[in-house]
């Protein structure tokens, strides 16, 4: 079990987390640049030591501010995975992996180190410089060096953002993989929600130096705690007044003009999030038909191909977005600056208050 | 635009060290003496008052501003701390007949706290002594006072020896920050260190004949205010500041 | 000329300029020198025991340079604390002092009338007219170019790398030791070259310091000067050994670095 809190003020608020996370289990940290992510992990690590705060790994207490303990990192058993690698340039791929192994004889330390190299699928590299490898092969080769001399935790600094779109998703259900196998508490990071929740099974969602929502991924999107989550987690986000409405349902008045409903409850200043996904568009004058109850007039601001998949950026009032199949939008004949109705249901609307 | 303001500036540059170089040729020229350092007291004095010309003074041992006309150094006058180094550039034709100006005498000189008394203080083991190097004139004077020492005395002189200094400052700047016990200098640069050396004098038999020359050197587009210069140091200002440094008129 | 033309032109002609005036003096020196002169000049033992002298005492003071500085530099290049920029601004002082006045400021220092000479004297530590003190002031004045460069070279390094040494299990010793030196290498190289060079041609500081003995404190820039005065050919045969000799240290010490060190331009 690696257990943390930490008090330490940074330049623009002040740091105040505490979580465990249990052998086997991976936690992943999200939130914007900034919001302190790195600064946790640092401090884990013993690269930083917090204004207060206790730091335990199994029964290792690593820091203890207020007993005056802080052991440095070179004893703590912690493995860390850099946000670029960090992987030595003067070195093989093998050398940087036995790096971390030098209680061992020389020839062990070798063979430690091929046996990492070859469980992450890189053995055949072993005699390369980091300069000479790609990207996913540098992360392969910084997993296997933090991982072979068998640490008591894990940590990760934005695993996949190094890595090029392509390879993205291949090497997220690798590392997956691999985090699963380890067997060891992992603590993760990444500014990415879909990155967090592809990779771990529990995200808390850091805002201004503070953890404001945790649990598992889904769970977070579909009931996101602010405005600040659901931007986080890709809705999009309109700011209103609600108010209790007809039929048990919320009428919310959307700043810069329409209206929504919502089955959540609230009132007063709220923000409204929503999914691309979930809204359709129609062209202007169709007589709504449907179960959607809500309407926007909106106009096509950007029109982003995905793949099979389009992402329409659209503004009325403010900015929203659509997500449609590429079939769809062709049918439609989207241009920028076209007038549509957007619409989406009251049950897809999700209300928080807005601080 | 942004070219032309660094362009100027260069081109100004240029223009004033070109200005530099010509030495005004407008009123006073400049004179260019070379003399031996043990000059240095008295003919800084000296061209101070000589209005004839701007007189630039380059002090250093005799043998290496001798070496500097050899290359084609364009002084105008050449004084030197003795008549060998002078003769040599005559012969070689570099400078005109060389004048007699002054004679020095070569003394011991000792911290002015020391307790030594003459050179048998110095000889024994565990004292350190500078002198100057073999080519120059303090040192090859050095060299024939010691030569005059018998066997056994000399030996143990050149055993102290700690150091041959290209030139006289060396060994005053040695003596006065204490590095060394004792040095063979000439008795003009230990009143130039006001009180700070004190001289013990050689017995008459030990004293070399030291006598300064000096000549206006070949080729230089000043010929007659070197020549007055020189005159100067027989007869005129030169001659007086010499007298209050301490040198003795030249032989007549 | 088209505009991109004209300005290519005046960067070849600048380095044109600069090649040409540091070149010309040297290869004056070699192409005035005869062969019988530099065999002549080798052959004669006062030539040799300058240039001994000159070689080591110069390896003694670059060792000392290295051995004490690297570890200097490094704290320099990783940590701030408070008054370093005065630490920097006087470890680079003797950098700009002219060659005489780092000889009196050694005599101040060490001389016998010095702060300290009353202490070394009691000590039985002899500097002032002997090799040790030509080591003392060549390590004065060669230091601040080691010190500069390996500061900078220590600076260049991923801090990143140095933490991730940590995580790795490496004590600050270690991750000094066997990251940030062999990073560093090049830098250090370099660093050491010039200082190298520097402690090889010093002349006016070590004349007053140590003064000028032949076969022990009479260094061959010292040789050079004396020489002058009275048979300049010898002067120039000595000069193209030293020439050579400092050609080929700075050719050593960069190449010790790895073939990297040469220098490569930008690709």
């Amino acid at each position: 079990m690696l257990a943390l809190e930490a008090r330490h003020a940074l330049r623009a608020f002040a740091l105040d987390v505490a979580f465990e996370v249990a052998p086997g289990h991976c936690l992943a940290l999200t939130g914007p640049s900034g919001a302190g992510k790195t600064t946790v992990l640092q401090i884990v690590a013993g690269l930083l030591r917090p204004d207060a705060g206790r730091v335990a790994c199994g029964n290792e207490l690593w820091l203890d501010t207020g007993r005056d303990r802080n052991v440095p990192p070179e004893r703590r058993r912690v493995g860390v995975v850099f946000q670029d690698y960090a992987l030595f340039p003067h070195l093989s791929a093998r050398d940087n992996v036995a790096f971390g192994m030098a209680g061992y004889a020389r020839s062990e330390r070798r063979r430690r180190a091929q046996d990492a190299l070859e469980r992450l699928g890189v053995g055949a590299l072993a005699a390369a410089r980091p300069g000479d490898l790609s990207g996913g092969e540098r992360q392969r080769v910084a997993l296997a060096r933090a991982l072979a001399p068998e640490p008591h935790a894990l940590l990760l600094d934005e695993p996949l953002a190094a890595l090029d779109a392509r390879n993205r998703a291949r090497a997220a259900h690798e590392l997956q993989r691999t985090l699963a196998a380890a067997e060891v508490p992992v603590l993760l990071v990444t500014h990415n929600f879909s990155e967090a929740a592809s990779l771990a099974t529990d995200v808390a969602v850091l805002d201004g130096g503070r953890v404001v929502q945790r649990g598992a991924p889904d769970r977070i999107a579909a009931a996101p705690a602010s405005a600040f989550v659901a931007d986080l987690v890709g809705a999009s986000v309109l700011t209103g007044t609600a108010r209790a409405g007809a039929d048990g349902l919320t009428t919310v008045k959307l700043d810069g003009g329409g209206e929504a409903v919502s089955t959540d409850v609230a009132e007063g200043r709220v923000a409204v999030s929503l999914y691309p996904w979930e809204v359709v568009l129609e062209p202007p004058g169709t007589p709504p038909a449907g179960s959607a109850r809500n309407r926007l007039d909106a106009r096509v601001a950007s029109i982003t191909r995905l793949g099979n998949r389009v992402r329409v950026g659209l503004v009325g009032g403010q900015p929203l977005a659509a997500e449609l199949t590429a079939a769809s939008a062709d049918a439609l004949e989207l241009t920028p600056g076209d007038p549509v109705v957007a619409t989406w249901k009251g049950t897809a609307t999700r209300v928080v208050p807005l601080e | 635009m942004r070219v032309r303001a660094p362009l100027a500036a260069l081109a100004a540059v240029l223009t004033l060290a070109g200005c530099g170089g010509g030495g005004g040729g407008g009123a006073t020229p400049d004179l260019k003496v070379s003399a031996a350092a043990s000059l240095k007291s008295a003919l800084t004095a000296y061209a101070a008052t000589f209005s004839a010309a701007h007189v630039r003074l380059s002090f250093g041992g005799s043998d290496v501003l001798a070496a500097q006309i050899r290359q084609g150094a364009r002084f105008d006058v050449y004084a030197a701390a003795n008549a060998k180094l002078p003769d040599a550039l005559y012969a070689q034709h570099l400078v005109e007949r060389p004048v007699p100006f002054a004679r020095n005498r070569l003394v011991l000189a000792v911290p002015a706290g020391s307790s030594a008394r003459g050179l048998r203080d110095l000889e024994r083991r565990g004292r350190r002594l500078a002198i100057g190097s073999a080519t120059v004139p303090i040192g090859s004077y050095t060299d024939q006072v010691l030569a005059r020492l018998d066997p056994s005395e000399r030996a143990l002189v050149l055993a102290n020896v700690r150091s041959r200094e290209p030139d006289v400052t060396g060994i005053v700047g040695k003596l006065t920050q204490g590095a060394v016990d004792g040095g063979f200098v000439y008795i003009t640069d230990v009143r130039a260190t006001k009180g700070a050396l004190r001289a013990i004098d050689l017995p008459a038999a030990l004293q070399p004949r030291v006598v300064y020359e000096a000549a206006v050197v070949r080729g230089s587009d000043h010929t007659s205010r070197a020549r007055a210069f020189i005159d100067g140091l027989l007869h005129g200002r030169g001659a007086s500041e010499l007298r209050a440094a301490g040198f003795e008129p030249p032989p007549p | 000329m088209s505009r991109r033309g004209w300005f290519a032109g005046l960067l070849a002609a600048t380095l044109g300029i600069a090649f040409v005036f540091l070149a010309l003096p040297m290869v004056a020196i070699l192409v005035n020198t005869s062969p019988g002169a530099l065999v002549g000049s080798l052959g004669d033992g006062e030539s040799l025991d300058a240039l001994r002298l000159s070689l080591e005492t110069s390896a003694v003071a670059l060792a000392l340079i290295v051995v004490v500085g690297t570890p200097a530099a490094y704290l320099l290049a990783t940590r701030s604390f408070r008054g370093r920029a005065l630490v920097i601004t006087v470890l680079e002082l003797p950098l700009v002092l002219p060659p005489a006045v780092a000889g009196i400021a050694l005599l101040a220092a060490l001389g016998p009338k010095g702060i300290l000479g009353s202490a070394l004297a009691d000590a039985g530590v002899e500097l002032v007219l002997a090799t040790a003190g030509v080591v003392v002031a060549l390590t004065f004045v060669a230091s601040p170019f080691y010190l500069r460069q390996a500061q900078a070279a220590f600076a260049a390094v991923d801090p990143t790398l140095l933490a991730a040494a940590r995580t790795l299990g490496a004590g600050e010793a270690r991750a000094f030791l066997r990251v940030a030196i062999p990073l560093a290498r090049n830098g250090l190289a370099a660093g050491a070259a010039l200082a190298w060079g520097r402690a090889l041609g010093e002349f006016g500081a070590t004349l007053m310091f140590a003064g000028s003995l032949r076969g022990v404190t009479q260094t061959a820039p010292l040789a050079i000067y004396d020489r002058f005065a009275t048979d300049f050919p010898a002067a120039l045969a000595l000069s193209a050994v030293l020439l050579a000799v400092s050609a080929a240290v700075l050719l050593a010490v960069k190449l010790a670095a790895g073939p990297e060190a040469l220098g490569r331009a930008r690709p």
